[in-house]
C-alpha cells in the first residue's frame, strides 16, 4: 500500500494520553518521521513506548493533540484508512500467530483487505521469502522455534506492504545468530521503521536515528551516534550505554 | 461423561444433535447480536485454557484422588451463557477430533449432556440469579458449586437415558441411574470447588471480568456484612451433598447386590423403562425386526447374524480387504515415483 | 488420501459412523463387514494402528461398564456353536465393543488424513457459522500453547512440593487463577494483532477445487457401506 507520500508518514504534535484521570503516560509529545526513516525508541520499562506505539496504530483513540498517520488523523472513522498504512510486530510471537499454519497466518491480512487469491499468494511468497523462511510456509505454528517465530509474525506483516513497520521489542529472548539474522533482515526492510527496544546494541546496528522517552516525554531525538554514545544523557534516565561502547 | 458412539443409536444422537444445534443457533444469534468482536479470540484462548486445566492434577483434601475445573460454569461465569455455550462446542468437537474423547455422532448428546446444562442452566438459572444483587465469596462458591453439582447431575442423568434409548445395553434403568448419579455428585463438588477457588480469585483481582454481575459498588458486600460466610457456605453444600449421596446409595444398596436382583427380577421385562415418542421413533428407526429383546429368535431367521457361517464369511471378505488395501498402496507407490521419475 | 478434498472425507467418516451405530445388537457378521474401510483407511493412508488403538482409552471406560454386564442380563441362548451356547448378550457385548473400536478407527483416520484447517473449512460448506469455525480454529492453535504453560506450572509447583501428588487446594484458586487473568490478558493482544491486520469479525478462508476423484471417493464408500447395512451381501 505505497502511498507515494515523501513527506511527513508520522506526524506528533503536542500529543498527550492518559489511561485513567490523574495518571499522564504520555505529556506533550512532538515527533516527525519520514518515508524509509528507521527510528529506535528507547526509555526505561513502563515510560510509555507501548502507549505510543498502540496510539499510531489506533488501539486507543481518546487522546489530546495531533496525531496524523500517512496524512489521516487518527480517529475511529480513518482507522481502517490508518491500519493499511501501519503494521506492528507484538512483542509476543504467539499473539500474532493464532492460525495453525504459518502461510494462513501471513496470508491473514491481505485476505481481510479483500485481495485475489493471486495476489494473496504473491504477497505470502514474497514476505516469507523478504525473512528467508520461504521453506516454512506449510509448518505448523506451534512447531516453530522462537525466533522463526519472530520472522513468521514479521512475515504476516510484511505481507501487508505497509508503509510504516513498528516492532516492539522485537530483538527479545532470541539467541545471538538469530539476532544477527534479524539485523540483516530488518536492514533489507525499506519502509519507515519505529522499533522500541532495550537492546540499545540492537538498535545501534538497525536505526538511524533515536528518540528517547522518559516520563512521556521526549527527552531527546537525534542520531543514534550521538545519543547512544551520551553515557550521562543515557544513565540519567534508566539506562546504560551498549555494552560495545561500554 | 464423554459418550462415545458406540452408545448411541443414530436416532437419539440425531435428536440431540438437533436439540444442541438449536442451542447453538440461539447462541450464535446472541453473540452476534452483542456484536462484540472482541469476545471472538477471547472465546478460543478461553476455550484452550479449559481444554488445558483438565492437565492439571488437584488434589483434593483427605483422599488420595484427585479433580479437574467444571469446564461449563467457568466458561459461562467468563463469558456468559451463549458465548460460553459455543466455546464449549469448540472444545468438545476439539477433543473428540484429537482425542477421542467422545464421538462425532454422540458430539450432539455430549454438547447436551455438558455444554448445555453448564452454561445455560447453570449460567442463566443459577449463576445468574444469584449475583443479581452482586457477588461475594459466599455467593461465587454457592453458584459455582451447585451450578456444577446440578449441571454434572442432569448430564450424567442425560447420559443414562441418551444411552437406554440407544438399546445397546441390558442394564436396567434403575441399577444405572444408581451407579452414574452417586459418582457425579461427588465430582461435581469436587469440580465446584476447584471452580470456585478460581472464580473468586477473579473476582479479588479483576471483578469486571465475571458476567452477569448485578448492582453497582453497594452490591459488593463484604463477607463479613454479608449474610452468608464463605465458609459456612461450603460447609453447608458438603453438609446438604453428603446427606443426598447418602439417601441415594443407600437406596442403592438397599438391594445389597442390586446386580444380582435384578439379572432374576428385571431382565427380559425391563430392558428399558422408557416408552412412548422417543423410543418409539427410535426404534423405529433402528432396525425393522423387533428391538426389544422377546427372546424368540432361538434358531430363528434373526439369529443368522451370528451364525458361524457369516462371521467367517465376513472375515474373509475382511482379509480380501487387507489383501487389495496393500495392492492399492503398492500401485499408488509405484504410480508416484513413475511420475516423479 | 492427504489430498482429497475434506468435506469428502468428512462425510464418509460420518456416514460410516451412523451406520456402524446403526447395526442391530446382534447383528455381527455384517458389523465385522465393516471393517473395511478401517482396514483401507489405515493401510493406505498408512497410519498407526498402535495409535488408533491408544486413542480408545478415554471412551473405554464408559463403553466397557455398559457392555459388560450384558452377557449376565441377556441369557437367552441365541444358537449353539460346537455345543457351546452363545447367547444375545455375549453378541451383543461384541458387537458393542466393535462399534466403539470402529468410531474410534474412523474418527482417527479422518483427523490423522486431514488437518484441523481443512475440517474447518469442510465445516464452513456445510453452512457451520462463522463464529463457531473461528472459535475452533482459535482453540486448536491455542491448546497446545496452553498445554505448555499447564506443564511448566505443574513442574514450577512440583518442584516446590516434592512430596504433594497435585495440587494442594489452597493453591487452586490463585494458581489457576493467576493463569486464567494471563491467559484473558493474552486474548486481547490476539485480538488486537488480528485488528490490526484488518479483522472486522470474519474470517476469510479461500475455495479449494473439487477433483473428480474427491468427488467419487466418498459416493463409492457410501455406497459400499448402504450395501452391508442392507444386508445385500448377506449371501453367507
Amino acid at each position: 500500500m505505497h502511498t507515494g507520500i515523501h513527506g511527513e508518514l508520522l506526524k506528533i504534535e503536542h500529543l498527550s494520553f492518559s489511561y485513567e484521570k490523574g495518571q499522564q503516560v504520555l505529556n506533550d509529545v512532538n515527533f516527525m518521521a519520514h518515508d524509509k526513516e528507521s527510528i529506535g525508541i528507547i526509555g526505561a520499562n513502563g515510560i510509555g513506548k507501548s502507549t505510543l506505539m498502540k496510539l499510531l496504530v489506533g488501539l486507543y483513540l481518546n487522546y489530546d493533540g495531533v496525531l496524523e498517520v500517512a496524512g489521516h488523523q487518527v480517529n475511529k472513522k480513518n482507522l481502517n484508512h490508518i491500519r493499511e498504512h501501519i503494521g506492528y510486530v507484538f512483542q509476543d510471537s504467539e499473539a500474532q500467530l493464532f492460525l495453525s499454519t504459518i502461510e494462513d497466518d501471513v496470508a491473514f491480512g491481505p485476505r481481510n483487505y479483500g485481495l485475489s487469491e493471486e495476489e494473496v499468494e504473491k504477497r505470502v511468497t514474497e514476505a516469507l521469502e523478504k525473512v528467508h523462511i520461504l521453506e516454512l510456509r506449510k509448518k505448523q505454528t506451534y512447531k516453530l522455534s522462537g525466533g522463526e517465530k519472530k520472522l513468521a509474525a514479521i512475515a504476516t506483516i510484511l505481507a501487508m506492504e505497509p508503509d510504516i513497520i513498528i516492532m516492539d521489542e522485537p530483538s527479545i529472548a532470541l539467541d545471538p545468530r538469530n539476532r544477527k539474522n534479524l539485523i540483516t533482515i530488518l536492514n533489507e526492510i525499506s519502509s519507515l521503521k519505529l522499533i522500541t527496544s532495550h537492546d540499545l546494541d540492537f538498535i545501534m546496528d538497525t536505526c538511524e536515528r533515536t528518540v528517547l522517552l522518559d516520563e512521556g516525554r521526549i527527552i531527546a531525538d537525534g542520531a543514534t551516534k550521538e545519543i547512544l554514545s551520551d553515557r550521562e544523557l543515557l544513565e540519567g534516565h534508566g539506562l546504560e550505554l551498549p555494552l560495545r561502547l561500554q | 461423561m464423554h459418550m462415545a458412539d458406540a452408545l448411541v443409536a443414530p436416532a437419539v444422537a440425531g435428536t440431540m444433535y438437533v436439540l444442541s444445534a438449536s442451542a447453538a443457533g440461539v447462541s450464535v444469534n446472541q453473540v452476534k447480536k452483542e456484536d462484540d468482536p472482541k469476545k471472538i479470540p477471547v472465546m478460543g484462548v478461553m476455550g484452550a485454557f479449559v481444554f488445558a486445566t483438565q492437565m492439571l492434577n488437584f488434589t483434593i483434601p483427605g483422599t488420595g484422588s484427585s479433580g479437574h475445573l467444571c469446564g461449563g460454569m467457568m466458561l459461562s461465569a467468563v463469558l456468559g451463557p451463549f458465548a460460553g455455550f459455543l466455546t464449549m462446542i469448540g472444545v468438545l468437537l476439539v477433543q473428540c477430533l484429537l482425542f477421542a474423547d467422545g464421538g462425532l455422532l454422540a458430539l450432539g448428546c455430549n454438547i447436551w449432556n455438558m455444554a448445555f446444562y453448564g452454561c445455560f442452566v447453570g449460567a442463566l438459572l443459577i449463576w445468574k440469579p444469584i449475583m443479581k444483587k452482586g457477588a461475594t465469596k459466599a455467593k461465587i462458591a454457592l453458584a459455582s458449586i451447585l451450578g456444577c453439582v446440578l449441571t454434572l447431575q442432569l448430564g450424567a442423568f442425560s447420559v443414562t437415558i441418551e444411552t437406554l434409548l440407544s438399546g445397546v445395553t441390558e442394564l436396567p434403568f434403575s441399577v444405572f441411574l444408581a451407579s452414574m448419579q452417586p459418582i457425579h455428585l461427588a465430582i461435581g463438588f469436587v469440580e465446584g470447588l476447584i471452580t470456585t477457588a478460581v472464580l473468586i480469585f477473579v473476582y479479588e483481582a479483576r471483578p469486571e471480568l465475571l458476567w452477569g454481575i448485578g448492582g453497582t459498588n453497594e452490591g459488593r458486600v463484604t463477607d463479613k456484612e454479608g449474610k452468608l460466610s464463605l465458609k459456612n457456605t461450603v460447609i453447608a453444600i458438603a453438609v446438604a451433598a453428603a446427606i443426598c449421596g447418602g439417601i441415594v446409595s443407600l437406596f442403592a444398596s438397599a438391594f445389597p447386590d442390586g446386580l444380582e436382583w435384578s439379572m432374576e427380577q428385571v431382565a427380559g421385562t425391563t430392558e428399558l423403562e422408557a416408552e412412548g415418542g422417543a423410543y418409539d421413533a427410535a426404534a423405529g428407526i433402528q432396525e425393522t425386526t423387533s428391538l426389544l429383546p422377546d427372546y424368540a429368535f432361538k434358531n430363528s431367521e434373526s439369529a443368522a447374524g451370528t451364525s458361524f457361517s457369516g462371521i467367517v464369511g465376513s472375515l474373509v471378505v475382511v482379509g480380501v480387504m487387507v489383501g487389495a488395501s496393500y495392492a492399492f498402496k503398492f500401485f499408488k507407490k509405484k504410480d508416484g515415483s513413475a511420475s516423479a521419475a | 488420501m492427504n489430498r482429497l478434498h475434506p468435506l469428502g472425507k468428512l462425510l464418509v467418516c460420518v456416514f460410516y459412523i451412523v451406520t456402524v451405530a446403526s447395526f442391530h445388537k446382534y447383528a455381527l457378521s455384517q458389523l465385522i463387514l465393516m471393517a473395511v474401510y478401517p482396514v483401507f483407511g489405515f493401510i493406505v493412508g498408512e497410519l498407526s494402528l498402535k495409535e488408533g488403538l491408544y486413542r480408545m482409552r478415554l471412551i473405554l471406560p464408559l463403553v466397557v461398564f455398559v457392555g459388560i454386564f450384558n452377557p449376565f442380563l441377556d441369557r437367552n441362548v441365541l444358537q449353539y456353536s460346537f455345543g457351546i451356547p452363545i447367547t444375545g448378550g455375549m453378541v451383543s457385548m461384541v458387537t458393542l465393543m466393535l462399534k466403539g473400536f470402529y468410531s474410534v478407527l474412523a474418527a482417527y483416520i479422518l483427523i490423522a488424513t486431514t488437518s484441523i484447517d481443512e475440517i474447518c473449512y469442510a465445516l464452513r460448506l456445510i453452512h457451520v457459522p462463522r463464529v463457531m469455525v473461528i472459535v475452533i480454529m482459535l482453540i486448536y492453535r491455542y491448546f497446545g500453547l496452553m498445554g505448555n504453560e499447564a506443564n511448566r506450572i505443574a513442574t514450577a509447583y512440583k518442584l516446590r512440593a516434592p512430596s504433594q501428588n497435585g495440587i494442594h487446594y489452597k493453591a487452586w484458586g490463585t494458581l489457576v487463577g493467576q493463569w486464567l487473568l494471563r491467559s484473558i490478558d493474552r486474548a486481547e493482544m490476539v485480538y488486537e494483532s488480528m485488528l490490526l491486520r484488518g479483522f472486522k469479525g470474519d474470517y476469510v478462508i479461500p475455495r479449494r477445487k473439487v477433483k473428480p476423484v474427491s468427488m467419487i471417493y466418498p459416493i463409492a464408500w457410501i455406497l459400499i457401506f448402504i450395501v452391508i447395512r442392507s444386508g445385500l451381501i448377506n449371501i453367507f
